[in-house]
């Protein structure tokens, strides 16, 4: 297996404040890869340094041996990237979001097809605004996806959804990942990271606490389950 | 290119879409050159002039207004607070595309809007330009711009969407009644006058008034340079301000 994101002794604060603290890890091409940890830990920062949206105070982060903040446009040819919580504009339906995103691409995916592929196609003509939730992160997914990506980060994509919206998203993932996408996640729900992920890293105020596939990480510690050893691994109480 | 056209088309559709830009600056205008030609429209308001050829530059000038002071502005900082700027750096393409193509929007905006205008006041109530209207043209186009670059300026240095809506209230609203834009500049005591001519606007349409009405005034060049100088200031001072999230 090649590793296809690399990240090492990534480091970052704000304001004096170490937000990632030298983080080192790599994906494999092809695999499911978590990014856990509280809110406020660090993820979404990791990732907008991974991707070149800040800059690191020191350490790197490549995907296919690219820098991004110089190999913008060859990287995200190949990249998807669904931000946390973002939104689109006012009064956009969706066939127009997805023609305005296949416009950034040299060669786009047919849209009708993600639709179809994410059971959005009746919303086609709706605006965005107006679907529900589970429809819109949804949508999320199938737009992160129009420049049939090798490798998409999706940010915190579950958050919000109920147990069947949440189910029907991490069906989708599984066929992607049949497909051979490498697929970048972060997530709060420790059952999606157990039911999707191949391998996981832990992070804790910037530092990264322990890593590897989910059935590694639940061994070392003394509990059975990922929730519990997560919890274990953040030095908080586990109560039974 | 093509791509660059597919993304503006989208984005024009929906500023069309949302009314607010078309109400403010387009029906407005068009409405009060109705009224003020059902007033006093073929009255004179000066030696050999009527009010309608005093007010056709202003009225025009009004488009410009809303486009640069609420339509720039408040369209960036609302994408800003969107992320949908900050999504245009994970794209191949430059996030100058989705600038350019508000930018281009909001001038289309402005261009209806004085395209409406001219239309209504050569057709139906027989204006006829008494200075050259290629001239005039070029006056339109750098009021158009150096409003802008303000416009621009206000996006980059107000940070949230609320400061935005703020500030552009604190402009807006001042400019369209002070500078002559609706209320005619010459019914100002002198004082106002003299007060309301450090706003940039009234600079601009006192420009495209000379022009229209053919006027020798000594000054055009000073205005022309004043108009370019903020132009240069605000583009420079929000190139370098700006931010993307
Ligand atoms: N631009 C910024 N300026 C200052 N502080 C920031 C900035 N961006 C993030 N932070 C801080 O960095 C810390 C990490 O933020 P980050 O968004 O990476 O957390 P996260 O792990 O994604 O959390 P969540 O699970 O809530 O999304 C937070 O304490 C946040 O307040
Ligand atoms: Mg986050």
């Amino acid at each position: 297996m090649n590793a296809c994101i690399e990240v090492k002794d990534l480091t970052k604060s704000f304001n004096g404040r170490v937000v990632v603290d030298g983080i080192t890890f790599h994906v494999e091409e092809g695999e499911v890869f978590g990014l856990l940890g509280h809110n406020g830990a660090g993820k979404s920062t990791t990732i907008d340094l991974l991707l070149g949206l800040k800059k690191p105070d020191c350490g790197t982060g490549t995907i296919f041996g690219l820098d991004p903040r110089t190999n913008r446009k060859a990287i995200f040819e190949r990249v998807g990237v669904q931000l946390q919580s973002s939104n689109y504009q006012n009064n956009i339906r969706v066939d127009e979001l997805c023609k305005e995103m296949s416009a950034l691409y040299k060669k786009p995916e047919d849209y009708h097809r993600l639709l179809q592929f994410f059971s959005l196609e009746k919303f086609e003509k709706s605006q965005v605004n107006k679907l529900s939730g589970g429809e819109r992160q949804r949508l999320s997914v199938a737009l992160a996806l129009i420049n049939k990506p090798e490798i998409v980060f999706l940010d915190e994509l579950t958050t919000g959804l109920d147990t069947a919206a949440r189910r029907e998203v991490w069906r989708h993932l599984k066929e992607l990942k049949k497909k051979g996408t490498t697929i970048f996640l972060t997530t709060h729900y420790m059952e999606e990271a157990e039911s999707l992920c191949d391998r996981i890293v832990l992070i804790k105020d910037g530092s990264k606490v322990t890593e590897g596939t989910v059935k590694n990480v639940i061994e070392n510690s003394p509990y059975e389950n990922l929730e519990e050893a997560y919890l274990w691994y953040m030095g908080e109480e586990v109560t039974q | 290119m093509k791509r660059f056209l597919k993304l503006y088309m989208i984005e024009q559709k929906l500023a069309l879409r949302s009314s607010d830009m078309l109400t403010f600056g387009v029906a407005m205008p068009v409405g009060v050159l109705i009224l003020i030609n059902m007033i006093a429209g073929s009255k004179q308001a000066g030696a050999g002039f009527t009010y309608l050829d005093s007010s056709f530059a202003s009225l025009i000038a009004v488009g410009i207004c809303a486009s640069a002071f609420m339509g720039i502005p408040l369209t960036i900082a609302d994408y800003r607070d969107k992320k949908i700027l900050k999504h245009f750096f994970t794209t191949p393409c430059s996030p100058m595309w989705i600038l350019g193509s508000d930018m281009l929007c909001c001038g289309v905006t402005a261009l209806l809007s004085a395209v409406s205008v001219a239309f209504v006041s050569v057709v139906f109530l027989g204006y006829k330009m008494q200075g050259n209207v290629l001239a005039f043209m070029g006056s339109w186009l750098l009021t158009l711009v150096s409003m802008f670059s303000i416009g621009l300026l206000m996006a980059s240095l107000c940070r949230t969407v609320k400061s935005v809506n703020a500030v552009t209230t604190l402009v807006y609203f001042p400019m369209l009644f002070l500078s002559g834009a609706t209320i005619p500049y010459e019914l100002f005591p002198s004082g106002l006058q003299k007060a309301t001519g450090v706003l940039p606007l009234t600079q601009g349409i006192k420009l495209m008034k000379a022009v229209s009405m053919g006027a020798e005034i000594e000054n055009v060049w000073k205005i022309v340079m004043l108009l370019v100088g903020i132009t240069l200031i605000c583009t420079v001072v929000s190139v370098k301000t700006f931010r993307w999230e």
